[in-house]
Parts: C-alpha cells; sequence; structure tokens
C-alpha cells in the first residue's frame, strides 16, 4: 500500500473517528476487496465471506475509537478479519475450505452456471473433480498453513502482510510457505506418478 | 523463530526471498525465474535445493492457479448493506439506551409510592419494636434494682419477744 493511500487512510480514520460515517464509507469501498480476499483466502465459502466481511466492518466501526493509528489502518483490519474468521472455524468446527466439491451434483452445476469465465465450457464434472483433487491437497496441511498458502498464492498477499495480520515472523511464514509448497508438489508428484503407472 | 529446512545457506535464504516477492500474477508459472533478479538466477542454477524450490513453487502455483477462479469478490451492494447494518446497530444501541431509560421514567410514580408505602411501613414497624422493646425492658429493670436495693426489713419477731420478755424483769 503506497504512503499517500495510508495518509488518506490515517485522515479518513481520523474523520469517522469524530463520527463522520461518510469517511467510514469510504474506508469500506477502499478495502472491501482485501477484505473479502484475507476471508476468502480462510473460509472460501462465499456466504460466510460475505457475513465475516460485514462483521469486520461493523466491529471496525464500533472499536474505531480505540483504535491509536500506530499500525497501518488496513494491518489492524486484517488482523480483525483472520480473528472473525478464526472465531467463525471454532464456533462450527468444520473444515475452514469448503468447495464446490462439497456441494450436490446440482448445486455444483448451478454455482458453474453463474461463473462468468472461460472455464464455463469446460466439462462441469470434470472441474469438480479438479476442485476436489485441490481440496485432497490442502487437507493435507494444518489450517494455519493451508491459510497461508492460500492468501499468499491465491489472495496475492505479501509474506508481511501475512506475517503481520497472523501476528508472526517474516521468516516463520517464509518457512511455513516453503514446506507447505514441498507437501503439496510431493502430493502432485505422487498422483502423475500413480497415473503413469 | 523456526529453522530453514536443510541444505538451506544464507545465499539460498535471499534467493527464496526473491522468490516469494513474485507476485501470482506473473505472466506464466514456467517464467518464474524471469521475474527474480539476473543473480539470483544465476544462483538458481547452480543450486541444486533452490531449484528444486522454483519448481515446488511452479507446480503450487499451478495446481492452486483454479482456485483464481472461484475468488470471492464483494458484490456492488455490499457498501450499502454495511452501511445499513451500521445504521441499524446504532438505532439498537440507541433503542436500547432509550428503553432503559424510559421504563425507568415510567415506572419512577410507582417506585416512589411503593418506597413511600415502604418508609411508613418501616416508620411504623420500628416504632413498634422500639415501644415494646422499652417495655419489655421495664421489668428486667425493676428486677435488677431489687437485687441490689434493700427495703427496710420488718423488725425480727424474736426481738420484739425478746424486749417484750425483758421488760417485765426490770
Amino acid at each position: 500500500m503506497g504512503g499517500k493511500a495510508r495518509e488518506d487512510d490515517r485522515e479518513l480514520v481520523r474523520c469517522a473517528q469524530e463520527g463522520d460515517k461518510a469517511a467510514f464509507e469510504v474506508l469500506v469501498r477502499r478495502h472491501q476487496g482485501r477484505v473479502f480476499a484475507v476471508a476468502g483466502g480462510i473460509l472460501r465459502n462465499r456466504e460466510d465471506v460475505e457475513d465475516i466481511a460485514q462483521q469486520v466492518f461493523l466491529k471496525a466501526y464500533f472499536s474505531l475509537k480505540r483504535f491509536d493509528q500506530r499500525a497501518a489502518f488496513t494491518t489492524w483490519l486484517y488482523k480483525i478479519t483472520v480473528n472473525e474468521c478464526w472465531d467463525l472455524l471454532r464456533k462450527r468446527k468444520v473444515r475452514p475450505l469448503v468447495y464446490e466439491s462439497e456441494l450436490t451434483e446440482e448445486q455444483g452445476e448451478m454455482y458453474l452456471a453463474t461463473e462468468q469465465t472461460a472455464e464455463q465450457t469446460r466439462d462441469a464434472s470434470e472441474q469438480l473433480e479438479t476442485k476436489q483433487e485441490l481440496e485432497e491437497w490442502l487437507n493435507c496441511l494444518d489450517e494455519k498453513d493451508r491459510a497461508m498458502l492460500v492468501l499468499k498464492e491465491v489472495q496475492g498477499f505479501t509474506v508481511e502482510e501475512i506475517a503481520a495480520m497472523m501476528e508472526i515472523n517474516g521468516n516463520t511464514v517464509k518457512v511455513r510457505l516453503f514446506r507447505a509448497r514441498q507437501r503439496i508438489a510431493e502430493r502432485i508428484r505422487r498422483k502423475k506418478r500413480a497415473a503413469r503407472a | 523463530m523456526e529453522d530453514l529446512p536443510k541444505g538451506i545457506n544464507m545465499r539460498c535464504e535471499d534467493f527464496l526471498s526473491e522468490l516469494e516477492k513474485i507476485p501470482v500474477d506473473a505472466p506464466a508459472t514456467r517464467e518464474l525465474l524471469a521475474e527474480v533478479l539476473e543473480e539470483a538466477r544465476r544462483h538458481a542454477s547452480e543450486c541444486a535445493n533452490c531449484e528444486e524450490a522454483v519448481r515446488v513453487l511452479a507446480e503450487t502455483r499451478e495446481a492452486l492457479a483454479g482456485m483464481k477462479a472461484g475468488k470471492t469478490e464483494p458484490g456492488p451492494w455490499f457498501v450499502a448493506r454495511v452501511m445499513r447494518a451500521i445504521t441499524a446497530k446504532e438505532e439498537e444501541i440507541e433503542e436500547s439506551r432509550n428503553s432503559v431509560w424510559l421504563s425507568v421514567r415510567r415506572l419512577a410514580p410507582r417506585m416512589a409510592a411503593f418506597a413511600a408505602v415502604v418508609l411508613v411501613l418501616g416508620g411504623t414497624w420500628a416504632m413498634e419494636l422500639r415501644r415494646t422493646d422499652r417495655q419489655t425492658k421495664q421489668p428486667e429493670k425493676n428486677a435488677a434494682e431489687s437485687l441490689f436495693e434493700t427495703t427496710p426489713s420488718a423488725p425480727l419477731n424474736d426481738d420484739i419477744v425478746a424486749s417484750v420478755t425483758e421488760e417485765p424483769q426490770q
């Protein structure tokens, strides 16, 4: 995030802390995409992601007065998002990643029908199979490693951003990413070997 | 801090840091190394561990590429939904605050009447208690006094008898 945008955020936060709702609306508009990306990296279920994102902004609005701006607004917001996601997962005690493969065939087809992508033309069952495979690979990882990997490789967050939102050291993130990738690559190779045999 | 995997020395660590900086939307996973510095590229060609790291990164990115299509993006109505939720929550807070105050105000005359009744009853009861207490203490006080106060006793009959009998002797 650029310095200017960060300065803008500071000013908007200051205005919002004084009760300016329009300023907060600008902050929501500006950061909604990244909040969705963080929540999407951990939860993946669209309804959950939307609910959590709304919850995050509500929480941010009502605790904004306590935010002292020592950290960047985005770092604070991502931390709230990560905590809300872990809370939801703890409450539900379900697997964090819900893919289309978990839907019924009918639901899966409906989901695919809504996707306006080039992949739309591909065979739905083939796509579901791929997703299921992907889920299997990711399931071999620890919950946090999986979230880190998705945040990094799918949502495009930097190591520093992930470290800040998960409140861990940057080097730890690198090492855990390295190991997570190795495990997935190993599974992919094993599968390829099995297919060849 | 966790240790780096075995076989990764300082230079390799620098290389891995370079590798992590390659954006996910890099042109193609096969061209990952085109994104890093020439020096890092040379290192990767010489170091088996780092070459393997590049391969692993490429494979993982390729495998996860399918997930990008299903990325959840906020809808155009999302901001409005958040702002509506904030307004609703504020109203709810305000309403609950008002309802507490309203119920206090509504109950105030009744509470005053109740307090008055309690005061009268309590006062009466206290007065009554004090009165009965005083009454029960009175005989006790008298009894205590009789222990120490000696009432003039009647002369013993013997003395009288004696004096009566003594008198004729004189």
